[in-house]
C-alpha cells in the first residue's frame, strides 16, 4: 500500500499543498486534474524525484520519505516515455536488469517474457527512433516492469496517442494490469480515460487534493464545486422510482420529471445530465413529449463563449449551455417559459 | 527604409542582400588562400615540410594539443555539468569568472600566468614539481589556459540541452546519480563530447599569443606551428611560413571533416 500523509511540496512558485492519500495494493488508482494541478508533481513524489518539506510517503508500511529513487523500487513511465536513443529497444528494457556478466541470461529471459506480454517481441532490435507512439509506450511500459517494481507510476501514457492508439492501449493496460496485478498510478487530465482505467480516482486542483473515491462517487456525489465544474457541471437528478417499461427501456422518475432511457440496470438511483446535451426550445418542439420539459429560466450567467442558464422543471433545478449567439437570437430573458430536450447519448447513470 | 521591404519583391531584395555579403566573404577568404598558393613553390613546400624543425614543430603541437585538450575535457565535463545541471549561490559569477579566458586576450592569459610563476607559490611549483616557464609543460598550460574555457561553454550548452526526464528514468531503473551520470548522461552527450572534444584541440593547436607569452619563441624546443610561422616570418623565410600556415589549414579542414561526421550536424560556437 502506498500511503501519503500531509505531502508539502514546493516547486517553483507552485506548491502542493498537505496531500493525503492511501492508494491499495493491486488496484488502478488514477490521478485526475487540470493542467496545472500538480498531478506529475505528485507521482514524482511518490517516485522519489522530489525533495519533500513537510509530511511523508510510505510503501508497504515503509518510510520512504527521504529513500532516493533507485531504492524505492517503482516503475515510472514519464509522459514522453524518455526512451535512451543511444540504445535500442532491446537495451532499452534490459536497461534496468544488466549487473553482471552471470545474470544476462536471465535478464535476456525476463526481456523476452515482457516482450511477449506486451507484444513487442517483433521489436526488440529496432532502434528507438524508428517506433511509433504506441509501440514507444509499450516499450517504456516494458522497461518500467522489468525490474519487477512494487508499483507502477504512469504520467499521462496517452498524451501523445491518437485517439484510436489510446483506447487500444487503454485496454492493453487493463490487460496487462489484471494479468500483473501490480499496483499502478496513473496520471491523467482526461475524465474519460479515468472513468475507464480507475478503481479509484483523486481529484487534484491547484495542488490541493479535492476528492477520492470511485469513479460513480466521484461523478454522482462531488464533494465541491471544483470537482463538479471539472466534471462538466453535469446536473445530478435523484431517481425516486425505476420502471421497466420492455423492448429494452426504463422509465426513472426522478421529481416531477419523467425520462425514459435504455436500460442498464434494474435500480437507477441517479442520472447526469451535462448542461450541453439539454437542447433548449423557446417554442414546444414537434412530436411525442418523451423526454421534453417545460421550464422557467431563473438565471442567466456568461461564462467564457457560452451563456449558462439556470432553468427550474418542477422541483428540479437544471443548468443548460448554449453559445452566445445563439442565446442573443433566441432572446431569452429571466423568467421566460421554455422547452427542453434531453440529449440521451451521453446520458450517466448511476 | 523597411517599407521598400515589403512584399514578395522585399523578400528578393532581403534574400540577393544576404547572398551577396555571404558572397562577398567567401570570395574574400579564397582570395587569402589563393594568394597563399601563388606565394608558394611545390619544390620549397615539400622541402620545408620534411625539414626537421616543421617536423619537430607539428609533432610538438600534436602532443602538447592533445594533452591541453585531455586535459581540459576531463575538467570541463563536471565543470560544465556542475554549472547546467545544479544551482547554488554565486553560480553566475563563478560562470562569468569562467568566461574570462574566452573574452580576454590570450596574451594577456599569458602574461598573467608569468606573473604568476614570479610570486613565492608560483616559483615553488615550478622549483619543487615541474617547470612551466619556457618549457613545453608551459606550452600545454598555456593551450589549457586558452581552451577550457571554450569546452566548458561548449559542454554546458550540450548538457543544458539534454531533457533531465532520461536522468530521472534512470534513477528509477536502479542507478545513482554517479552510475546514471556514466550511463545515461554521458551518452547522451555524445556529439556533443565529441564536437567540444574537436574543437578545443582545433583551438589549441592554433594557439600562439598565451604560448608564445610564458614559452617564448625557441627554435626546436618550444616551437609550435604557430610559433614556427611567427619565427619565419620574422626572419623573413616567408616561404616557409606559408608552407607551416597550409599546414595549420589542412589540420582545421580536417577537423571539421571529421566534426561533421561524427555529429552530422554543424556545431554552433
Amino acid at each position: 500500500m502506498i500511503s501519503v500523509k500531509n505531502l508539502t511540496v514546493r516547486f517553483g512558485d507552485f506548491s502542493l499543498k498537505d496531500v493525503n492519500l492511501n492508494i491499495n495494493d493491486r488496484e488502478y488508482f488514477v490521478i485526475l486534474g487540470p493542467t496545472g494541478a500538480g498531478k506529475t508533481i505528485l507521482l514524482e513524489c511518490i517516485a522519489g524525484l522530489h525533495r519533500i518539506r513537510r509530511g511523508g510517503i510510505w510503501i508497504d508500511g515503509d518510510d520512504v520519505t527521504y529513500l532516493p529513487p533507485e531504492k524505492r523500487r517503482v516503475g515510472y513511465v514519464p509522459q514522453d516515455y524518455a526512451l535512451f536513443p543511444f540504445l535500442d529497444v532491446r537495451e532499452n528494457i534490459i536497461f534496468g536488469l544488466k549487473k553482471k556478466d552471470g545474470e544476462r541470461y536471465e535478464a535476456e529471459r525476463k526481456v523476452d517474457e515482457l516482450a511477449h506480454l506486451l507484444g513487442i517481441s517483433n521489436l526488440l532490435n529496432r532502434s528507438v527512433r524508428t517506433l511509433s507512439g504506441g509501440e514507444k509506450q509499450r516499450v517504456a511500459l516494458g522497461r518500467a516492469l522489468a525490474t519487477s517494481p512494487r508499483m507502477l507510476l504512469l504520467d499521462e501514457p496517452m498524451g501523445s496517442l491518437d485517439v484510436r492508439t489510446a483506447k487500444y492501449l487503454r485496454l492493453e493496460l487493463k490487460r496487462i494490469h489484471g494479468e500483473l496485478g501490480i499496483t499502478t498510478v496513473h496520471v491523467t487530465h482526461n475524465l474519460l480515460e479515468a472513468e475507464e482505467m480507475a478503481g479509484r480516482i483523486a481529484i487534484l486542483n491547484t495542488g490541493r487534493l479535492e476528492q477520492v473515491g470511485t469513479p460513480e462517487e466521484i461523478f454522482f456525489y462531488p464533494q465541491s464545486q471544483i470537482v463538479s465544474d471539472f466534471l462538466g457541471t453535469p446536473n445530478i437528478l435523484n431517481c425516486d422510482e425505476c420502471r421497466v417499461l420492455g423492448h429494452g427501456l426504463v422509465e426513472a422518475i426522478c421529481g416531477d420529471m419523467t425520462i425514459v432511457l435504455p436500460r442498464r440496470s434494474h435500480d437507477i438511483k441517479k442520472i447526469a445530465l451535462f448542461p450541453q446535451d439539454i437542447y433548449v426550445s423557446r417554442t414546444k418542439p414537434p412530436g411525442p413529449d418523451l423526454n421534453r420539459f417545460k421550464g422557467i429560466v431563473t438565471d442567466i450567467v456568461p461564462f467564457s463563449s457560452l451563456m449558462r442558464l439556470h432553468i427550474k422543471v418542477g422541483e428540479n433545478n437544471l443548468l443548460t449551455e448554449l453559445p452566445k449567439d445563439i442565446f442573443e437570437d433566441m432572446d431569452i430573458t429571466v423568467g421566460q417559459e421554455v422547452f427542453l430536450i434531453l440529449k440521451l447519448r451521453s446520458l450517466k447513470v448511476h | 527604409m523597411f517599407s521598400s521591404f515589403k512584399g514578395i519583391m522585399g523578400e528578393q531584395v532581403f534574400k540577393l542582400a544576404i547572398l551577396s555579403v555571404l558572397a562577398l566573404l567567401t570570395l574574400f577568404l579564397c582570395g587569402i588562400l589563393l594568394s597563399l598558393v601563388a606565394y608558394t613553390d611545390v619544390n620549397t613546400f615539400f622541402s620545408t615540410l620534411l625539414s626537421d624543425e616543421i617536423l619537430f614543430a607539428v609533432k610538438l603541437s600534436m602532443i602538447t594539443a592533445t594533452t591541453a585538450t585531455i586535459i581540459s575535457m576531463v575538467i570541463a565535463i563536471p565543470v560544465a555539468y556542475a554549472i547546467s545541471q545544479t544551482s547554488f549561490l554565486g553560480k553566475n559569477i563563478i560562470d562569468t569568472i569562467l568566461d574570462l579566458p574566452i573574452v580576454v586576450s590570450p596574451i594577456a592569459l599569458g602574461a598573467a600566468l608569468l606573473v604568476f610563476f614570479n610570486t613565492p607559490l608560483g616559483s615553488l611549483v615550478e622549483k619543487r614539481f615541474i617547470g612551466f616557464v619556457f618549457e613545453v609543460p608551459g606550452i600545454i598550460l598555456a593551450q589549457f589556459m586558452v581552451v577550457n574555457a571554450l569546452a566548458v561553454r561548449l559542454l554546458k550548452s550540450t548538457f543544458d540541452s539534454i531533457n533531465p526526464r532520461y536522468e530521472q528514468v534512470g534513477r528509477t531503473l536502479g542507478c545513482s546519480k554517479l552510475r546514471v551520470f556514466f550511463r545515461v548522461t554521458l551518452p547522451l552527450a555524445r556529439n556533443g563530447l565529441i564536437a567540444a572534444g574537436i574543437l578545443t584541440w582545433a583551438r589549441a593547436i592554433g594557439e600562439f599569443g598565451a604560448t608564445v607569452t610564458l614559452t617564448g619563441a625557441t627554435k626546436m624546443k618550444t616551437e609550435t606551428l604557430p610559433v614556427a610561422i611567427f619565427m619565419n616570418l620574422a626572419t623573413a623565410n616567408v616561404e616557409k611560413a606559408v608552407a607551416v600556415i597550409f599546414i595549420l589549414i589542412a589540420i582545421a579542414v580536417i577537423a571539421l571533416i571529421i566534426l561533421r561526421k561524427m555529429t552530422g550536424t554543424r556545431e554552433r560556437i
